[in-house]
């Protein structure tokens, strides 16, 4: 049987393998095959997983969470155990009903009627960074905007005072960086806590739930009208939350709402100049400006991937698959398929928005909770670009966020005219 | 046939209250927003087309189609 699995041609395992942003080749090889591609276990993956990497069987797993659980097992490649999944499980780990009963807690600050009401909070803050930007005559464009920006946002959300912003982006930094080749020590921030218990196995996880505890307890005492109140009141099925739900709520909505439209606003300068051409069309015809936000987003595919394990044997695009089997989706794979997007290399300001990416995810319940507030972002902070006529040159190469899970971008040097 | 209309309906064990439906179709669908919950609102009939739209759009996937209904039924 394991000599008629095709192997994975890249080590999808090893964050090197993304240290360039998409592995374009690979993923192109793999979506011309017949049949889902397999990798070995190594490392911290006990079983192997199978490759899903056209657009079509992505959507089928995102959207059968009977199939394909959130729950059974991690929901990223490496093996965890029971009682780690238990300590860190937010309602991104968990199937319907679960699920659905935590995310209506927090779905009506998202939708898209609400989020219209941050515009003008959001577009002060894009106004601020880009102004400063252009007084320094350029800068590292992660730091100065693109880091700042969604956290903010988000902080604002969740009701974190400005002025805890910068330990926010300093502890989600770190949380990527604990599955990456430099981990911090696992004391830092005070951690006691095994860190197998702990997200990304990373102590700031922990720096992140000590925050949380103490801005809910203040919250408590003092309701405001933000998430961390809201959450802290909200009931499930009449109980409140546990102190870990809560805590790992906030945690999840911190990374969430953060390090995804960042990596979007940071791909989004290589393509201002990189496809300069485009955005002056958009100037041209800013009706335009829905599908260019979503082609930004489709060509930075943020998220590459999240993992799902079968609850049941099934076959997928002619693979037999067998219980606890784990299958990857990855977005940023069927987000350049050339079946569903017409040649998917070209950063297409046109491209019309059917068939969707899916860089949100494929549909279903775990459909980015976010994607309202983050297509948003991403549009002002084009418009406010545009508006000012700002113009932005590389001054060195991207380096990328090393992780196989987010397509960061760590620091890029621009210089503005 | 394109002006064919049919019903859509909201499994509101499914709605994970993402407001694409309402964003779409405000005449069609309510997010109530104390809930959470989409519902539909009025006649919920459509063309199949923009029907079509809801449907793939929903995040939950929690908007159908309703067939319509034969006579001897």
């Amino acid at each position: 049987m394991l000599s008629e699995r095709v192997l994975a041609p890249a080590d999808l395992q090893d964050p090197a393998t993304f240290s360039q942003g998409i592995p374009q080749e690979a993923f192109a090889e793999m979506r011309l095959r017949p049949t889902l591609s397999w990798t070995p276990p190594s490392g911290g993956d006990r079983t192997g997983f199978w490759s899903v990497t056209r657009h079509a069987p992505v959507s089928e797993v995102s959207r059968d969470t009977d199939l394909y659980s959130s729950a059974v097992g991690h929901i990223q490649i490496y093996d965890i155990d029971e009682d780690a999944l238990s300590a860190r499980a937010s309602m991104i780990d968990l199937d319907p009903p679960v699920h659905t009963r935590l995310r209506r807690l927090v779905s009506s600050a998202f939708t898209p009627r609400h989020v219209q009401s941050y515009e003008t909070a959001v577009r002060a803050r894009i106004a601020r960074r880009l102004d400063a930007l252009v007084q320094a005559g350029g800068g590292n464009w992660v730091e100065a905007v693109a880091a700042p920006i969604p956290i903010g946002v988000i902080c604002d959300i969740m009701g974190v005072p400005e002025s805890d912003h910068d330990y926010m982006i300093e502890l989600t930094d770190h949380l990527v960086a604990g599955t990456s080749s430099k981990p911090l020590e696992p004391t830092a921030y005070g951690n006691t806590t095994d860190l197998r218990l702990l997200p990304f196995n990373s102590p700031a996880a922990h720096g992140i739930n000590e925050y949380a505890r103490a801005l809910g307890e203040r919250r408590r005492a003092e309701p405001a009208d933000d998430l961390i109140t809201k959450l802290i009141e909200a009931e499930v099925d009449g109980e409140r939350l546990t102190d870990a739900e809560f805590t790992n709520f906030f945690r999840l909505m911190v990374f969430a709402g953060n390090e995804t439209t960042r990596a979007s606003m940071a791909h989004l300068a290589l393509h201002l100049v990189e496809f300069a051409d485009q955005f002056e069309r958009l100037r041209s015809d800013p009706s335009l400006m829905d599908r260019a936000v979503e082609e930004v987003i489709r060509y930075s595919s943020p998220i590459l991937y999240f993992r799902r394990t079968l609850t049941r044997d099934t076959v997928l695009q002619d693979t037999p698959l067998r219980t606890g089997d784990k299958v990857v989706m990855w977005y940023a794979a069927a987000n350049f398929d050339e079946e569903v997007f017409d040649e998917p290399m070209r950063f297409d300001v046109t491209r019309p928005l059917r068939p969707p990416n899916v860089a949100f995810g494929g549909g279903g319940a775990h459909f980015c909770l976010g994607a309202p507030l983050a297509r948003l972002e991403v549009a002002i902070l084009i418009e406010s670009i545009l508006s000012r006529g700002i113009n932005l040159r590389l001054a060195g190469d991207p380096v990328y966020v090393d992780s196989n899970f987010v397509n960061g971008i760590e620091h890029l040097e621009v210089e503005v005219g | 046939m394109s002006a064919e209309l049919v019903r859509v309906a909201v499994d509101s064990e499914r709605c994970i209250g993402g407001g694409q439906c309402e964003m779409l179709e405000p005449e069609i669908f309510l997010l109530d927003e104390d809930e959470v919950i989409s519902s539909v609102i009025g006649s919920g009939a459509l063309s199949r087309p923009r029907a079509d739209v809801v449907v793939h759009r929903c995040p939950g996937a929690a908007v159908s189609i309703v067939e319509p209904q034969r006579p001897s039924e």
